[in-house]
Protein backbone atom coordinates (compact mmCIF):
# COMPACT_ATOMS: atom_id res chain seq x y z
CA UNK A 1 0.00 0.00 0.00
CA UNK A 2 2.94 2.31 0.77
CA UNK A 3 4.03 2.21 -2.90
CA UNK A 4 0.70 3.42 -4.21
CA UNK A 5 0.32 7.18 -4.50
CA UNK A 6 -3.43 7.67 -4.18
CA UNK A 7 -3.14 11.43 -4.62
CA UNK A 8 -1.91 10.78 -8.17
CA UNK A 9 -5.12 8.85 -8.88
CA UNK A 10 -7.25 11.47 -7.14
CA UNK A 11 -5.70 14.23 -9.28
CA UNK A 12 -6.24 12.14 -12.42
CA UNK A 13 -9.89 11.71 -11.39
CA UNK A 14 -10.31 15.47 -10.88
CA UNK A 15 -8.61 16.30 -14.15
CA UNK A 16 -10.45 13.69 -16.24
CA UNK A 17 -12.25 15.68 -18.92
CA UNK A 18 -14.41 12.83 -20.22
CA UNK A 19 -16.92 13.16 -17.37
CA UNK A 20 -17.65 16.76 -18.39
CA UNK A 21 -17.74 16.16 -22.13
CA UNK A 22 -20.91 14.08 -22.38
CA UNK A 23 -23.34 16.88 -21.57
CA UNK A 24 -26.92 16.24 -22.63
CA UNK A 25 -29.12 19.16 -23.61
CA UNK A 26 -32.25 20.08 -21.64
CA UNK A 27 -34.49 18.69 -24.39
CA UNK A 28 -32.57 15.40 -24.33
CA UNK A 29 -32.82 15.26 -20.54
CA UNK A 30 -36.54 16.03 -20.54
CA UNK A 31 -37.13 12.82 -22.55
CA UNK A 32 -35.87 10.84 -19.55
CA UNK A 33 -38.52 12.41 -17.31
CA UNK A 34 -41.31 10.86 -19.37
CA UNK A 35 -39.92 7.32 -19.08
CA UNK A 36 -41.17 4.74 -16.57
CA UNK A 37 -38.94 3.57 -13.73
CA UNK A 38 -37.51 0.06 -14.15
CA UNK A 39 -36.93 -0.31 -10.40
CA UNK A 40 -38.55 -3.11 -8.40
CA UNK A 41 -40.62 -0.71 -6.29
CA UNK A 42 -42.37 0.47 -9.43
CA UNK A 43 -42.87 -3.02 -10.81
CA UNK A 44 -44.30 -4.12 -7.43
CA UNK A 45 -46.61 -1.08 -7.43
CA UNK A 46 -47.91 -2.03 -10.90
CA UNK A 47 -48.35 -5.68 -9.81
CA UNK A 48 -50.28 -4.51 -6.75
CA UNK A 49 -52.61 -2.31 -8.85
CA UNK A 50 -53.31 -5.25 -11.19
CA UNK A 51 -54.08 -7.48 -8.17
CA UNK A 52 -56.42 -4.86 -6.68
CA UNK A 53 -58.34 -4.70 -10.00
CA UNK A 54 -58.40 -8.51 -10.17
CA UNK A 55 -59.71 -8.81 -6.61
CA UNK A 56 -62.45 -6.24 -7.31
CA UNK A 57 -63.52 -8.38 -10.30
CA UNK A 58 -63.39 -11.52 -8.11
CA UNK A 59 -65.53 -9.81 -5.45
CA UNK A 60 -68.14 -8.86 -8.07
CA UNK A 61 -68.07 -12.37 -9.55
CA UNK A 62 -68.69 -13.83 -6.03
CA UNK A 63 -71.88 -11.75 -5.79
CA UNK A 64 -72.84 -12.90 -9.28
CA UNK A 65 -72.27 -16.54 -8.26
CA UNK A 66 -74.52 -16.07 -5.19
CA UNK A 67 -77.22 -14.87 -7.59
CA UNK A 68 -76.62 -17.77 -10.02
CA UNK A 69 -76.74 -20.40 -7.25
CA UNK A 70 -79.55 -18.75 -5.28
CA UNK A 71 -81.14 -22.15 -4.59
CA UNK A 72 -77.94 -23.85 -3.38
CA UNK A 73 -77.27 -23.05 0.29
CA UNK A 74 -73.75 -24.60 0.27
CA UNK A 75 -72.57 -22.53 -2.68
CA UNK A 76 -74.13 -19.37 -1.22
CA UNK A 77 -72.14 -19.96 1.99
CA UNK A 78 -68.96 -20.65 -0.03
CA UNK A 79 -69.36 -17.56 -2.23
CA UNK A 80 -70.18 -15.40 0.79
CA UNK A 81 -66.95 -16.59 2.42
CA UNK A 82 -65.06 -15.91 -0.84
CA UNK A 83 -66.61 -12.43 -1.04
CA UNK A 84 -65.73 -11.60 2.59
CA UNK A 85 -62.22 -12.98 2.10
CA UNK A 86 -61.72 -10.98 -1.11
CA UNK A 87 -62.91 -7.78 0.60
CA UNK A 88 -60.53 -8.35 3.54
CA UNK A 89 -57.59 -9.07 1.20
CA UNK A 90 -58.48 -6.04 -0.88
CA UNK A 91 -58.38 -3.86 2.23
CA UNK A 92 -54.93 -5.24 3.07
CA UNK A 93 -53.68 -4.56 -0.47
CA UNK A 94 -54.91 -0.95 -0.25
CA UNK A 95 -53.03 -0.53 3.05
CA UNK A 96 -49.88 -2.06 1.50
CA UNK A 97 -50.13 0.32 -1.46
CA UNK A 98 -50.25 3.20 0.98
CA UNK A 99 -47.10 1.93 2.73
CA UNK A 100 -44.89 1.52 -0.32
CA UNK A 101 -41.72 3.54 0.46
CA UNK A 102 -42.32 7.10 -0.67
CA UNK A 103 -40.16 9.12 -3.01
CA UNK A 104 -38.81 11.27 -0.15
CA UNK A 105 -36.89 8.19 1.03
CA UNK A 106 -34.38 8.73 -1.79
CA UNK A 107 -33.27 11.99 -0.16
CA UNK A 108 -32.32 10.21 3.10
CA UNK A 109 -28.88 8.81 3.82
CA UNK A 110 -28.01 5.37 2.44
CA UNK A 111 -28.38 3.51 5.75
CA UNK A 112 -31.88 4.87 6.52
CA UNK A 113 -32.90 4.43 2.89
CA UNK A 114 -31.85 0.75 2.89
CA UNK A 115 -33.33 0.05 6.36
CA UNK A 116 -36.75 1.47 5.39
CA UNK A 117 -36.81 -0.34 2.07
CA UNK A 118 -35.79 -3.69 3.55
CA UNK A 119 -38.26 -3.34 6.45
CA UNK A 120 -41.07 -2.82 3.94
CA UNK A 121 -40.01 -5.74 1.74
CA UNK A 122 -39.44 -8.16 4.62
CA UNK A 123 -42.78 -7.41 6.32
CA UNK A 124 -45.60 -5.82 4.29
CA UNK A 125 -44.31 -6.86 0.89
CA UNK A 126 -44.17 -10.62 1.55
CA UNK A 127 -47.67 -10.67 3.06
CA UNK A 128 -48.85 -8.81 -0.02
CA UNK A 129 -47.11 -11.28 -2.36
CA UNK A 130 -48.84 -14.23 -0.64
CA UNK A 131 -52.15 -12.37 -0.95
CA UNK A 132 -51.47 -11.81 -4.68
CA UNK A 133 -50.76 -15.55 -5.00
CA UNK A 134 -54.08 -16.34 -3.22
CA UNK A 135 -55.85 -14.85 -6.24
CA UNK A 136 -54.92 -18.00 -8.22
CA UNK A 137 -57.02 -20.48 -6.13
CA UNK A 138 -59.85 -17.92 -5.84
CA UNK A 139 -59.89 -17.52 -9.66
CA UNK A 140 -59.90 -21.30 -10.04
CA UNK A 141 -62.77 -21.84 -7.57
CA UNK A 142 -64.86 -19.04 -9.10
CA UNK A 143 -64.06 -20.28 -12.60
CA UNK A 144 -65.05 -23.86 -11.82
CA UNK A 145 -68.35 -22.69 -10.27
CA UNK A 146 -69.13 -20.66 -13.42
CA UNK A 147 -68.19 -23.67 -15.56
CA UNK A 148 -70.45 -26.00 -13.56
CA UNK A 149 -73.34 -23.59 -13.81
CA UNK A 150 -73.12 -23.06 -17.58
CA UNK A 151 -72.23 -26.69 -18.39
CA UNK A 152 -74.42 -28.63 -15.91
CA UNK A 153 -76.78 -25.87 -14.67
CA UNK A 154 -75.60 -26.58 -11.14
CA UNK A 155 -72.81 -28.17 -9.14
CA UNK A 156 -71.90 -31.55 -10.50
CA UNK A 157 -71.57 -34.20 -7.80
CA UNK A 158 -67.91 -34.55 -6.86
CA UNK A 159 -66.11 -37.60 -5.51
CA UNK A 160 -62.94 -37.64 -3.46
CA UNK A 161 -60.64 -37.90 -6.54
CA UNK A 162 -62.26 -34.81 -8.15
CA UNK A 163 -61.82 -32.88 -4.96
CA UNK A 164 -58.22 -34.07 -4.57
CA UNK A 165 -57.33 -32.91 -8.11
CA UNK A 166 -59.04 -29.53 -7.61
CA UNK A 167 -57.26 -29.01 -4.29
CA UNK A 168 -53.94 -29.91 -5.87
CA UNK A 169 -54.51 -27.31 -8.62
CA UNK A 170 -55.40 -24.66 -6.00
CA UNK A 171 -52.39 -25.37 -3.79
CA UNK A 172 -50.00 -25.58 -6.77
CA UNK A 173 -51.41 -22.30 -8.12
CA UNK A 174 -50.77 -20.58 -4.79
CA UNK A 175 -47.29 -22.04 -4.23
CA UNK A 176 -46.14 -21.36 -7.82
CA UNK A 177 -47.49 -17.80 -7.72
CA UNK A 178 -45.78 -17.10 -4.38
CA UNK A 179 -42.55 -18.83 -5.40
CA UNK A 180 -42.10 -16.95 -8.69
CA UNK A 181 -42.70 -13.57 -7.02
CA UNK A 182 -40.59 -14.18 -3.91
CA UNK A 183 -37.72 -15.73 -5.86
CA UNK A 184 -37.54 -12.71 -8.17
CA UNK A 185 -37.67 -10.13 -5.37
CA UNK A 186 -35.57 -12.10 -2.87
CA UNK A 187 -32.61 -11.68 -5.22
CA UNK A 188 -33.01 -7.92 -5.12
CA UNK A 189 -33.74 -7.77 -1.37
CA UNK A 190 -30.64 -9.87 -0.60
CA UNK A 191 -28.50 -7.45 -2.57
CA UNK A 192 -29.84 -4.56 -0.49
CA UNK A 193 -29.26 -6.56 2.70
CA UNK A 194 -25.67 -7.23 1.68
CA UNK A 195 -25.18 -3.46 1.32
CA UNK A 196 -26.70 -2.83 4.73
CA UNK A 197 -24.52 -5.53 6.28
CA UNK A 198 -21.49 -3.75 4.79
CA UNK A 199 -22.51 -0.63 6.73
CA UNK A 200 -23.26 -2.58 9.90
CA UNK A 201 -19.98 -3.18 11.69
CA UNK A 202 -21.64 -4.24 14.96
CA UNK A 203 -23.57 -7.12 13.36
CA UNK A 204 -26.83 -5.88 14.92
CA UNK A 205 -28.66 -5.84 11.63
CA UNK A 206 -27.78 -9.46 10.86
CA UNK A 207 -29.72 -10.54 13.99
CA UNK A 208 -32.76 -8.45 12.99
CA UNK A 209 -32.53 -9.91 9.50
CA UNK A 210 -32.49 -13.51 10.75
CA UNK A 211 -35.61 -12.76 12.82
CA UNK A 212 -37.36 -11.23 9.79
CA UNK A 213 -36.52 -14.24 7.57
CA UNK A 214 -37.87 -16.60 10.28
CA UNK A 215 -41.10 -14.55 10.52
CA UNK A 216 -41.43 -14.70 6.75
CA UNK A 217 -41.20 -18.53 6.75
CA UNK A 218 -43.83 -18.74 9.54
CA UNK A 219 -46.07 -16.46 7.48
CA UNK A 220 -45.85 -18.72 4.41
CA UNK A 221 -46.68 -21.74 6.60
CA UNK A 222 -49.73 -19.92 8.04
CA UNK A 223 -50.95 -19.09 4.51
CA UNK A 224 -50.60 -22.74 3.40
CA UNK A 225 -52.44 -23.98 6.54
CA UNK A 226 -55.27 -21.48 5.93
CA UNK A 227 -55.46 -22.55 2.27
CA UNK A 228 -55.60 -26.26 3.14
CA UNK A 229 -58.23 -25.60 5.85
CA UNK A 230 -60.26 -23.53 3.36
CA UNK A 231 -60.08 -26.27 0.74
CA UNK A 232 -61.16 -28.90 3.30
CA UNK A 233 -64.20 -26.75 4.12
CA UNK A 234 -64.89 -26.44 0.38
CA UNK A 235 -64.66 -30.23 0.00
CA UNK A 236 -67.12 -30.64 2.87
CA UNK A 237 -69.60 -28.32 1.12
CA UNK A 238 -69.20 -29.83 -2.36
CA UNK A 239 -68.93 -33.56 -1.54
CA UNK A 240 -71.43 -33.93 1.30
CA UNK B 1 -45.68 23.11 -1.04
CA UNK B 2 -44.07 25.05 -3.86
CA UNK B 3 -44.30 23.18 -7.15
CA UNK B 4 -40.88 23.33 -8.71
CA UNK B 5 -40.69 23.67 -12.44
CA UNK B 6 -39.29 21.14 -14.85
CA UNK B 7 -37.17 23.86 -16.46
CA UNK B 8 -35.52 24.76 -13.14
CA UNK B 9 -34.81 21.07 -12.50
CA UNK B 10 -33.33 20.49 -15.96
CA UNK B 11 -31.08 23.53 -15.60
CA UNK B 12 -29.70 22.15 -12.33
CA UNK B 13 -29.21 18.67 -13.80
CA UNK B 14 -27.45 20.11 -16.83
CA UNK B 15 -25.07 21.96 -14.52
CA UNK B 16 -24.27 18.86 -12.43
CA UNK B 17 -24.51 16.15 -15.08
CA UNK B 18 -20.93 15.01 -14.53
CA UNK B 19 -21.99 13.61 -11.12
CA UNK B 20 -24.39 11.19 -12.84
CA UNK B 21 -21.74 10.28 -15.44
CA UNK B 22 -19.24 9.48 -12.68
CA UNK B 23 -21.73 7.34 -10.72
CA UNK B 24 -22.73 5.44 -13.88
CA UNK B 25 -19.05 5.00 -14.71
CA UNK B 26 -18.33 3.50 -11.28
CA UNK B 27 -21.40 1.22 -11.07
CA UNK B 28 -21.80 -0.06 -14.63
CA UNK B 29 -19.78 -2.36 -16.80
CA UNK B 30 -21.14 -1.60 -20.25
CA UNK B 31 -22.78 1.14 -22.31
CA UNK B 32 -26.30 -0.29 -22.16
CA UNK B 33 -26.19 -0.61 -18.32
CA UNK B 34 -24.87 2.97 -18.11
CA UNK B 35 -27.74 4.28 -20.21
CA UNK B 36 -30.29 2.40 -18.10
CA UNK B 37 -28.80 3.66 -14.84
CA UNK B 38 -28.50 7.20 -16.19
CA UNK B 39 -32.20 7.18 -17.07
CA UNK B 40 -33.18 5.71 -13.68
CA UNK B 41 -31.11 8.30 -11.78
CA UNK B 42 -32.55 11.26 -13.73
CA UNK B 43 -36.06 9.88 -13.20
CA UNK B 44 -35.59 9.37 -9.43
CA UNK B 45 -34.02 12.82 -9.10
CA UNK B 46 -37.02 14.35 -10.86
CA UNK B 47 -39.53 12.41 -8.74
CA UNK B 48 -37.65 13.38 -5.55
CA UNK B 49 -37.14 16.99 -6.58
CA UNK B 50 -40.21 18.19 -4.64
CA UNK B 51 -38.60 16.90 -1.42
CA UNK B 52 -35.38 18.87 -2.03
CA UNK B 53 -35.59 21.48 0.71
CA UNK B 54 -32.52 23.53 -0.24
CA UNK B 55 -30.91 23.10 3.20
CA UNK B 56 -27.98 21.38 1.53
CA UNK B 57 -26.36 22.17 -1.81
CA UNK B 58 -28.12 20.75 -4.86
CA UNK B 59 -25.04 18.66 -5.69
CA UNK B 60 -24.97 17.13 -2.16
CA UNK B 61 -28.64 16.15 -2.44
CA UNK B 62 -27.95 14.84 -5.94
CA UNK B 63 -25.15 12.55 -4.70
CA UNK B 64 -27.57 11.07 -2.11
CA UNK B 65 -30.42 10.35 -4.52
CA UNK B 66 -28.11 9.15 -7.30
CA UNK B 67 -26.10 6.85 -5.04
CA UNK B 68 -29.26 5.44 -3.39
CA UNK B 69 -30.59 4.72 -6.88
CA UNK B 70 -27.35 3.19 -8.17
CA UNK B 71 -26.94 0.95 -5.12
CA UNK B 72 -30.50 -0.37 -5.20
CA UNK B 73 -30.75 -0.75 -8.97
CA UNK B 74 -29.98 -4.28 -10.02
CA UNK B 75 -30.57 -6.20 -13.17
CA UNK B 76 -33.73 -8.29 -13.16
CA UNK B 77 -33.35 -11.74 -11.64
CA UNK B 78 -33.13 -14.57 -14.13
CA UNK B 79 -34.21 -18.05 -12.99
CA UNK B 80 -31.72 -19.91 -15.15
CA UNK B 81 -28.58 -17.79 -14.87
CA UNK B 82 -26.64 -17.25 -11.67
CA UNK B 83 -26.12 -13.51 -12.03
CA UNK B 84 -24.78 -13.15 -8.50
CA UNK B 85 -21.57 -15.11 -8.83
CA UNK B 86 -19.98 -13.57 -11.92
CA UNK B 87 -16.67 -11.76 -11.37
CA UNK B 88 -16.46 -8.09 -12.32
CA UNK B 89 -14.04 -8.48 -15.18
CA UNK B 90 -16.17 -7.62 -18.18
CA UNK B 91 -15.04 -4.14 -19.12
CA UNK B 92 -16.54 -2.33 -22.03
CA UNK B 93 -13.51 -1.23 -24.04
CA UNK B 94 -15.59 1.22 -26.06
CA UNK B 95 -16.20 3.33 -22.95
CA UNK B 96 -12.56 3.17 -21.83
CA UNK B 97 -10.76 4.29 -25.01
CA UNK B 98 -10.53 8.03 -24.26
CA UNK B 99 -9.64 7.72 -20.58
CA UNK B 100 -6.20 8.31 -19.07
CA UNK B 101 -4.15 5.28 -17.98
CA UNK B 102 -4.58 6.18 -14.28
CA UNK B 103 -8.38 6.30 -14.63
CA UNK B 104 -8.46 3.00 -16.51
CA UNK B 105 -6.43 1.36 -13.77
CA UNK B 106 -8.49 2.98 -11.03
CA UNK B 107 -11.72 1.88 -12.70
CA UNK B 108 -10.55 -1.72 -12.92
CA UNK B 109 -9.54 -1.68 -9.25
CA UNK B 110 -12.77 0.01 -8.10
CA UNK B 111 -14.89 -2.49 -10.05
CA UNK B 112 -13.65 -5.19 -7.64
CA UNK B 113 -15.14 -3.34 -4.64
CA UNK B 114 -18.57 -3.83 -3.07
CA UNK B 115 -21.37 -1.37 -3.79
CA UNK B 116 -21.02 0.58 -0.52
CA UNK B 117 -17.23 0.70 -0.85
CA UNK B 118 -17.66 2.11 -4.35
CA UNK B 119 -19.88 4.88 -2.96
CA UNK B 120 -17.35 5.78 -0.24
CA UNK B 121 -14.34 5.88 -2.59
CA UNK B 122 -16.32 7.87 -5.16
CA UNK B 123 -17.17 10.53 -2.55
CA UNK B 124 -13.53 10.59 -1.44
CA UNK B 125 -12.36 11.03 -5.05
CA UNK B 126 -14.88 13.85 -5.36
CA UNK B 127 -13.08 15.65 -2.51
CA UNK B 128 -15.94 15.28 -0.05
CA UNK B 129 -15.01 15.68 3.60
CA UNK B 130 -15.36 12.76 6.04
CA UNK B 131 -18.37 14.57 7.57
CA UNK B 132 -20.07 14.81 4.18
CA UNK B 133 -19.35 11.13 3.42
CA UNK B 134 -20.69 10.21 6.86
CA UNK B 135 -23.87 12.25 6.18
CA UNK B 136 -24.46 10.67 2.77
CA UNK B 137 -23.77 7.07 3.76
CA UNK B 138 -25.15 7.14 7.31
CA UNK B 139 -22.12 5.89 9.22
CA UNK B 140 -19.96 7.66 11.79
CA UNK B 141 -16.98 9.81 10.78
CA UNK B 142 -14.68 7.34 12.55
CA UNK B 143 -16.22 4.50 10.58
CA UNK B 144 -15.68 6.43 7.34
CA UNK B 145 -11.99 6.77 8.10
CA UNK B 146 -11.67 3.06 9.01
CA UNK B 147 -13.48 2.01 5.86
CA UNK B 148 -11.38 4.30 3.67
CA UNK B 149 -8.17 2.76 5.03
CA UNK B 150 -9.52 -0.72 4.22
CA UNK B 151 -10.74 0.31 0.77
CA UNK B 152 -7.42 1.94 -0.12
CA UNK B 153 -5.58 -1.19 1.01
CA UNK B 154 -7.80 -3.32 -1.26
CA UNK B 155 -7.33 -0.91 -4.16
CA UNK B 156 -3.56 -0.89 -3.66
CA UNK B 157 -3.41 -4.68 -3.92
CA UNK B 158 -5.51 -4.71 -7.08
CA UNK B 159 -3.60 -1.83 -8.72
CA UNK B 160 -0.26 -3.51 -7.98
CA UNK B 161 -1.60 -6.71 -9.45
CA UNK B 162 -2.82 -4.93 -12.59
CA UNK B 163 0.34 -2.85 -13.17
Amino acid sequence: MKDIDFDKYKSAWEEEKNFDMKILSESELSKYLKKRSKGITNSFRIGLIIDIILKIILGISSIFLIWLYSNHAGIITLCSILFALTCYLLLFQFKTYDRIPRQEEYSKNLRIFLENKIRFYRTKYFKSVYIIALSNPIIFISGILFYFHFKYSGVRSLDFIDFFVFSLICITGFILGALIQTKQYNFHIRQMEECLNELDDDGIYELILKKQVKQQKILLLIFIIILVAGLSALGYILIL
Amino acid sequence: MEIRSEKEFLEQIKLHQNIIHKICFIYCKNKSDKEDLYQEIVLQLWKSYQSFNGRSAFSTWMYRVALNTAITTTKKFCFFVDTGGLPDIAFDNECMIDLSEEIKLLYKAISQLDKVEKAIILLWLENKSYEEISDTIGITVKNVSVKLVRIKARLAITIKHLQ
